[in-house]
Formats: structure tokens, C-alpha cells, sequence
């Protein structure tokens, strides 16, 4: 009893000393005492913060104070005092308020971006007219043309109905037919080159134009996601076994080549798929195969970590009873590991397929092949009719993509025992003329995706240039310079997005809550009419949307945030309002029962429930919005994919080189923060 | 024979599992490892085939040094070494008849076993040995869709395939009800006794170990602490072996 305040008095004095630290360098304070994440976290912010408020300043004058320099200096301040009391906090074991530094960081980051990102949300109406000019041909795609005096116009919604209402009393209407934009999308008779099995057999010469059926630019971007997918699984196998610790343990030198793989998948997976694109059509030229190949890449280092995931994660007993039965490495990979992963393997594939086709959809816009590059063209062209059967298109495609891909990955993951018996009539053969309608189907998107291996062997010119420049990057400081700002402008445009479209998902999530909307007819109205927005709008890619929003607000990266704002919206609308349905619904019986009215049972039974999912899946958003916005620029989004784009258009590979290694970096850092963050609130 | 010298066994973790354990195993013996979970039962099964690396210490089976071998020769020991594991071990999803057959790969060279390819031997083997469990109408079928009792069965076929001259069971009722074990014990009990192969077999229950084993070993906190006949163990010995609170619980 003496002793213990004796002690107690012994360690006060270098107890008070520690808050005093974090005024000298702000977190280290927490971090003596134990909090060593909370340090950190304080010392990296308050580097970031102080070093954006110094950049926008200087290169932007934003917040600018006339004499005084700007004001973003006060939430600084204010977050650094935080700080201070924060340690002193610590040091007595008592709470800080966690409210003052999110306030102060949000606002620091809020501003800057808002400027950065060249928001001007005015535009948005007085540029209404021109917003409407564009809406007005969405909802007007080009599928059926008529004849104006000599001219082939669209016939749109009220010439068909034109068109129909004549039919139908017999009178005289519009003639109509099919437009010529509705054959490129989907095919249509001309000339195409000789395909392979006709020069084999010897009916025509090689490269010949013959007359034949075209493939529609829907139809080649299906066939590139189909074969993307196929050859990424294929090749992810043993790539994920190199990359699988459990595995790796067992083979001499298996740890270097566990942490080898693991970091090469991990940098292959950064870099997304379109800016696979530039690299590969420098490799093997523009056209589908290219796509093919960027997809496969970007395929096989996601679907490597999924796998290896998964490997690392079966149960240890048949690896031990085929070990004890005297089996070798080999034989226990084939019989005691692979038979366990198959189902979840397969989940993924079908997974992986969905993402494919959606990025199949916008490889185009860089590597020339599928309805991407249709769509540039249309873009190009000023063809927005055009561009909007492309978009109606491309929404079918995703959506039936998207439902099969479920579908089947619910059926797998069931994975129930076949039942016994003898199969009999149709099941019998089934699996047989499934196998001869897939080799029909590879055969056929290998045609008509001008898969030429040979290229790969047979780089173009400058490809050999490409690979030295990347490892000699540009790192002067004017290339830095320019690279950061492009890089900040990306951040912020993701990080807007996040918040715009997350802001606008949650009210109307709660309409498309089936346990929320109630069981009268209007409400179930209401349910399909939001979920079906929210499938459509998320069916296309933020890529495709930007030339709206450039036609609507102009060029820039407020463009770009706009257009992922949307894709936001959709996704989280979709996320939020499954987490809504998935609450557990006894406190809301509990709550109704003690007198609550709909709202109150929402703010006390339903908020609290739903709080920690949306947060989990705005965190993930933000990671997927950073990948997204360095492409936003290729479509004219502004942020990086400009820089990047125009770098490699003019061959400037060295400096290319170092804006895919800030991407990297970037993308690899926001990667870790929202793991972090996520595993800590969430 | 089996024999096993000052053997001992320290996990990374610091964990010292076994104590300088050592005796030895006649062949046609059927002996029950007793003692507590965590006693070191597992360990010493797993250190006999080497699925657990021993710290130190000598195991020689019928002349080899089960401790010096290499790759190559342990494979060899082992193939000639039926284990059954408490969990079963099964792969669920493959068909009885794929896990009945991996306990052939032993035997067959790595490239054909690769593509699921065994010569007309091993699937006459494999129909044999089903059918010596009872489970030849079972062949075809996924071993998740069978009852735990009749998945232990798969099993010992499986390592029944190995043509075996030793089995080791680790705990292999533990986790299947009272009928369920004495049905599998008495499979156990007539390759032991008609087959000739020696058995050693940990157990939880004493009842158990009286009405199979011929002989018994007891390990208390990784240290041997008992050898001899079942029936040699009184209630004093019960009570140094599972500790005093213990309390005899008979079963059916």
C-alpha cells in the first residue's frame, strides 16, 4: 500500500515530459506511449496536410488571404494543437475528441480538392441547355433510321410511335429501317478479311477482303473479356501456387520465391488494365489481341492473390493423410490441395469474367479493339446518338454478364453432392455437347480477336526502347513536379467522387431496401425503378460516362469526377441498400413495439446497424475510385491518364515511366491505408 | 519391431510436447496410446512416420532408421505405414473412390498419378478393399455425402490401399458416437488380429483400451508415465495418469 504511490510518483515526471515531444515532432508523443499507430498516423498527416496547404498555396493560390498568406493555415493549427492535447490526453489516460482533427483534415482536403479538381458546380446549370441537347440523344439512340426528303435521319421515339400507330391503322407512315450504326455494334454483311480456316483449306488468300459477315464491335469485346478470362485462369494456377506461403513452405528457397511472386502481383495489379493497354500496343500494335493481352495481364496478378488467398486457407488434413500415405510434393498438390480449392476457383473466375467484359468494354479507347474504340470514334465524331446505342448496348451485355456470373457462382459455391443414380437421356450427353459448344466458342473469339501469337515474339520498334526507359525513368524536377500535381488532382477527383456519390446513395438506397419499401404496389414500384437505375447506371464503365459530363461541364478533371461520382453512386446505391436489407430485424420489431414511429425505428434500429458497412464500403470505393481516376484522363476526365497518355503518344517512354511508378505508389499506398483503416473501424 | 529411443519433441513456439519417451513395439501387437489432450498422443504418432520432425531421439522400424532417412527413403517407410486421423482427412469433395486410390500414390511414379491415371491393379484394389469396409455400393459417390462413421471407414480403406504392415490411429473414434466406435475399433481388431499388422492406436477412452489393445502406454504432459497390460491399469494408475480429478466413465 505504501509502495504502490511511491512508484506511481517515480514514473510521473517522465510521463509528463512525453506530451511535450509531440509539440517538437507531432505524434511521437502517442507513439512513446504505447499508441504506436495513432503516432504514426498523426506524423504522416500532418506531413501531408502541411505540405498540400504549402503546394496549394504556391501553385494555386487557393484559400489566399490578401498579405496574410491563406487561411488554410487555421485547421492546420488547429490540428496540431489537437495533437499536443491529444498527447497530453494520453499521458493522464483520458480521451481526446475525435471530431477536431477529421474536421480539420476534412477541411484542408476538401477545399484544395475543390479547387484542384476545378469543381464549378454553376455550370451545371447554366449549362443546362447543353446537358439537356445530351440527355435528349441518350434516350435517343440510334437503332432505326428513316427518310427525310433525301436524307437518312434517326428515327427516334416519336417516329416510332409515329411508325407504330400507322401499322396499326393501316395508314400511310414513316418508312424505317435498321440504321447501319446498329450493324457495326452488332455485325452485319460486307467485306471482312479471309478468316484463318478458309486460307487453311485453301478457298481464299491470306489477308484477302472477301465478302462476309462482320463482326459487331459488342460481339469482339465479349470475345476479348471471354478469352482474357479463360487464359488469365489458366495461366493464374501455377502462379498462385508460387504465391500460396502453405505451399511454398515445403520446396527449398520457397520463402524468396513467396515473397518474389507475392510483390510482382501485387505491382502488376496497381497498374489497371487500360494502362496495360499502352504498354502492350507498343509490344504487339493496336487491335483486339492487344486488349486481349492487357486484360490477361492485369487478370492473372487479381485472380494470383484471390487463388493464392485461398490455397493459403484449405483445411491441413488431406495434405497430412497423403503425405502419411507416402505421397511426394507433387502428388499432394494434385490430390490433397487442388480438389479442396476447385469450387472457390471457380467463384472467382466467374467473378473475374464480370470484371473482364466491363473492362473489355473501355480497353478499346488505348488499345483499338471491341466497342471501346467505337466508342471513341462516335466521341470523335460528335455522334452522341451513335455513342448512345453503344452505351444501351454495352448496358444489355454487363447486366446479362453480370446476372449469369452470379447466378452460376451461387450455384457453385453451394456445392452440393451430385445426386446419385444413373444419368439418363439429356444428362447423359449434356456435358459432351457443353464441351463441343466451348471449343466451338474458343475457336470462334480466337478468329474473330486475331489472336497472333507470333507478335509476342516479334515486338514493334520501339518496344525494346519502352523497357529501357522504364528502368531509366525521368526522375528531373520538373517531371516530378508536374507528375505530383496530376497526382494530387487525381487523389482529390477520387476522393469528391467518393463523397459525392456516396452522399447521394444513401437516401436513395433506402428505396431499393425491399424490407424497408413495404408490400404495397407503389413501393414495390419504387423498388425496381431504383434497383433497375442502379443496375443500368453501374452496367457502364465511369470511362464511357466521361464524354457526357465533358459535353455538359467542358473539358477537365471536373468532368472525370463527375463520371465517377455516378459509377460511385450506382455501386454504393447497390452495396448500401444489400447491407440495408441484411440487418438483423429484431431491434426494429423491438423498437416499433415500444411506441416508435418509421423514423425513429430508422435513427435507433436501423443506423447503427448499417453505419459500419457503408463506411467499409465507401473505404473500398475510394481504393477502386483511385484506380479509376488514373484512366479518367484518357477520355479527357483531366488527372493523370492525360499526362500518361500524352507521354506515350509522343514516345516520351522515360517520362511515362515515372508517371506509372507514382501510380504505383499511390495506388499501393491507398491500398494499405483502406485495409488499415477498415480492419480498425470496421 | 518398432522401437523407439529417448525421443523428444520441441515445437518453435517452445511447446515441449514429448519427453524422452522410449519403448518399443512388437509386430502384432495392438497398442493404446492413452492420455489427456495435449499429453503428446498426436505427436508421438506423427513423430513415427515423421509427419513431425523429432528434436531428438531414435526410431528404428524393422531395421531402418526412420529418424536418418531421406525424401526418398521416407516416402518408402511411409507408403508401408497406414495413418488414420480423427477428422478423417478425407478431400469431401472428391468421389470415395479418388480418396480410396490416393492412398496408392506411394506407389505409382508422379507423371500418370498427375492425370488421375492407375493401372487396373489399384481399381481392383480399391473395389476389394470397399468392399472389405462395406462400402462398395459407395464408390461413386462424394465423400461430404456420407455419415462420419462410414467416412472413417474410407479411411482405413484408404490406408488399407497402402498394403500396410503397420497402422497408426490417431484417436480415430474421437469424433464418431460410442456404436459408431466399437464398429470401427472391430475393424481395426481383424486386421490386427487375421492381417497380422501391427496396430498403435490412441484412444480417450480406458474402457476402450481394455476390450482391444493387447498393451498399453500412457503419456501424461509429453513424460511416459505407463507401459503394460490394459488390465494392469488400477485406479491409482488412472489417477497419475488423467490427474486426480479424473473420474472412471464407463461406456457402452
Amino acid at each position: 500500500m505504501i509502495l504502490e504511490p511511491a512508484q506511481k510518483a517515480e514514473t510521473r515526471p517522465i510521463e509528463r515530459v512525453i506530451p511535450f515531444l509531440s509539440i517538437l515532432i507531432p505524434g511521437s508523443g502517442q507513439m512513446l506511449l504505447k499508441k504506436t499507430w495513432r503516432g504514426i498516423t498523426i506524423f504522416i498527416f500532418t506531413i501531408i496536410l502541411g505540405y498540400l496547404v504549402n503546394w496549394a498555396y504556391v501553385k494555386f493560390e487557393i484559400a489566399k488571404v490578401p498579405t496574410l498568406g491563406t487561411w488554410l493555415v487555421i485547421p492546420l493549427v488547429f490540428f496540431f494543437l489537437w495533437n499536443v492535447l491529444d498527447a497530453f490526453l494520453l499521458s493522464i489516460h483520458k480521451k481526446s475528441p475525435a471530431l477536431i482533427p477529421v474536421v480539420c483534415a476534412a477541411v484542408i482536403l476538401y477545399v484544395i480538392g475543390w479547387s484542384v479538381t476545378g469543381v464549378k458546380m454553376d455550370r451545371l446549370v447554366t449549362r443546362f441547355a447543353d446537358a439537356r441537347t445530351v440527355m435528349n440523344r441518350l434516350v435517343n439512340p440510334d437503332f432505326f433510321s428513316t427518310n427525310e426528303g433525301d436524307k437518312v435521319v434517326v428515327c427516334s421515339w416519336g417516329c416510332l410511335w409515329d411508325y407504330a400507330t400507322a401499322r396499326i391503322s393501316g395508314t400511310e407512315g414513316p418508312e424505317i429501317f435498321v440504321s447501319q450504326n446498329v450493324g457495326q455494334i452488332f455485325g452485319q454483311q460486307g467485306t471482312i478479311t479471309a478468316p484463318s480456316w478458309k486460307v487453311t483449306f485453301g478457298l481464299a488468300e491470306k489477308n484477302q477482303r472477301i465478302p462476309g459477315f462482320e463482326t459487331g464491335k459488342i460481339v469482339e469485346t465479349i470475345a476479348i473479356g471471354l478469352l482474357a478470362t479463360l487464359f488469365s485462369t489458366v495461366l493464374a494456377i501455377p502462379v498462385s501456387f508460387l504465391a500460396a506461403h502453405n505451399i511454398m513452405r515445403r520446396v527449398p528457397l520457397g520463402n524468396g520465391v513467396y515473397y518474389v511472386s507475392r510483390t510482382i502481383l501485387n505491382f502488376v495489379r496497381a497498374i489497371d488494365t487500360v494502362v496495360w493497354g499502352l504498354i502492350i500496343i507498343v509490344w504487339v500494335g493496336l487491335g483486339s489481341f492487344a486488349g486481349v493481352i492487357a486484360l490477361t495481364i492485369h487478370s492473372i496478378a487479381a485472380l494470383g492473390k484471390l487463388f493464392s488467398e485461398e490455397i493459403e486457407h484449405i483445411d491441413p488434413g488431406p495434405v497430412e493423410a497423403i503425405e502419411a500415405t507416402g505421397g511426394n510434393f507433387f502428388q499432394v498438390i494434385r490430390y490433397a490441395v487442388i480438389p479442396q480449392v476447385i469450387p472457390s476457383l471457380l467463384s472467382y473466375t466467374l467473378l473475374r469474367w464480370d470484371i473482364n467484359m466491363r473492362s473489355a468494354t473501355v480497353i478499346g479507347f488505348v488499345a483499338g479493339g471491341g466497342i471501346g474504340f467505337f466508342v471513341l470514334e462516335t466521341i470523335r465524331m460528335g455522334g452522341y446518338q451513335q455513342y448512345a446505342a453503344a452505351l444501351w448496348a454495352i448496358a444489355v451485355v454487363i447486366i446479362v454478364v453480370d446476372w449469369i456470373s452470379s447466378k452460376w457462382r451461387a450455384n457453385i459455391l453451394k456445392d452440393q453432392p451430385e445426386a446419385t443414380g444413373k444419368p439418363t437421356g439429356w444428362k447423359k450427353i449434356r456435358k459432351y455437347v457443353y464441351i463441343f459448344l466451348g471449343i466451338a466458342a474458343f475457336l470462334y473469339c480466337w478468329e474473330i480477336t486475331k489472336i497472333d501469337l507470333g507478335k509476342l515474339f516479334n515486338p514493334g520498334p520501339t518496344f525494346g526502347r519502352l523497357l529501357v526507359d522504364f528502368i531509366s525513368i525521368d526522375l528531373s524536377a520538373k517531371v516530378i513536379d508536374n507528375v505530383l500535381r496530376e497526382l494530387i488532382i487525381t487523389t482529390m477527383q477520387a476522393l469528391l467522387a467518393t463523397t459525392l456519390g456516396g452522399i447521394l446513395a444513401i437516401p436513395i438506397s433506402f428505396l431499393a431496401a425491399k424490407n424497408l419499401t413495404g408490400k404495397s404496389k407503389f413501393s414495390a414500384w419504387i423498388f425496381y425503378l431504383t434497383r433497375s437505375v442502379f443496375n443500368v447506371l453501374r452496367s457502364i464503365e465511369a470511362l464511357l460516362y466521361v464524354a457526357i459530363f465533358v459535353y455538359w461541364v467542358g473539358v477537365g478533371p471536373f468532368a472525370g469526377m463527375l463520371a465517377l461520382a455516378i459509377t460511385t453512386f450506382a455501386l454504393m446505391g447497390k452495396l448500401f441498400s444489400e447491407a440495408i436489407e441484411n440487418i438483423d430485424p429484431g431491434p426494429i420489431e423491438a423498437i416499433t413495439a415500444s411506441g416508435a414511429n418509421k423514423l425513429q425505428s430508422i435513427i435507433y434500429a436501423i443506423v447503427p446497424q448499417i453505419v459500419p458497412p457503408f463506411l467499409s464500403y465507401l473505404i473500398y470505393q475510394w481504393d477502386i475510385n483511385i484506380r479509376m481516376a488514373t484512366i479518367i484522363g484518357f477520355a479527357g476526365g483531366g488527372g493523370i491518364g492525360l499526362m500518361l497518355s500524352t507521354f506515350f503518344g509522343s514516345l516520351q517512354y522515360h517520362k511515362a515511366g515515372t508517371v506509372m511508378a507514382a501510380i504505383v505508389i499511390i495506388v499501393a499506398a491507398m491500398d494499405f491505408t483502406s485495409a488499415k483503416i477498415r480492419e480498425k473501424f470496421v | 519391431m518398432l522401437k523407439i529411443e529417448n525421443l523428444s519433441k520441441t515445437y518453435p513456439n517452445g511447446t515441449q510436447a514429448l519427453h524422452d519417451v522410449s519403448f518399443e513395439v512388437d509386430e502384432g501387437e495392438f497398442l493404446a496410446v492413452i492420455g489427456l489432450s495435449g499429453s503428446g498422443k498426436s505427436t508421438l504418432l506423427r513423430c513415427i512416420n515423421r509427419l513431425i520432425e523429432p528434436t531428438s531421439g531414435k526410431i528404428t522400424w524393422n531395421g531402418m532408421d526412420v529418424t536418418a532417412a531421406s525424401g526418398k527413403e521416407i516416402r518408402n517407410i511411409r507408403r508401408q505405414i497406414g495413418m488414420i486421423f480423427q477428422q478423417f482427412n478425407l478431400v469431401k469433395r472428391s468421389s470415395v473412390n479418388t480418396n480410396v486410390l490416393s492412398g496408392r500414390l506411394g506407389y505409382v511414379s508422379t507423371f500418370p498419378s498427375l492425370f488421375h491415371v492407375f493401372s487396373k491393379d489399384d481399381h481392383e484394389r480399391v473395389k476389394k478393399t470397399l468392399d472389405m469396409v462395406g462400402l462398395a455400393d459407395k464408390i461413386d459417390v462424394r465423400a461430404d455425402s456420407l455419415s462420419g462413421g462410414q467416412q472413417q471407414r474410407v479411411g482405413i480403406a484408404r490406408a488399407l490401399m497402402q498394403e500396410p504392415k503397420m497402422i497408426l490411429a490417431d484417436e480415430p473414434v474421437a469424433s464418431l458416437d460410442p456404436v459408431l466406435a466399437h464398429s470401427i475399433l472391430k475393424y481395426l481388431e481383424k486386421l490386427n488380429k487375421e492381417y497380422g499388422m501391427t496396430v498403435i492406436c490412441s484412444l480417450h477412452f480406458l474402457d476402450l483400451v481394455h476390450r482391444y489393445a493387447t498393451r498399453a502406454i500412457a503419456l501424461k504432459d509429453g513424460y511416459l508415465v505407463f507401459q503394460g497390460l490394459p488390465k494392469e491399469i488400477d485406479d491409482v494408475q488412472f489417477k497419475q495418469i488423467y490427474g486426480k480429478e479424473a473420474e472412471r466413465i464407463e461406456i457402452v
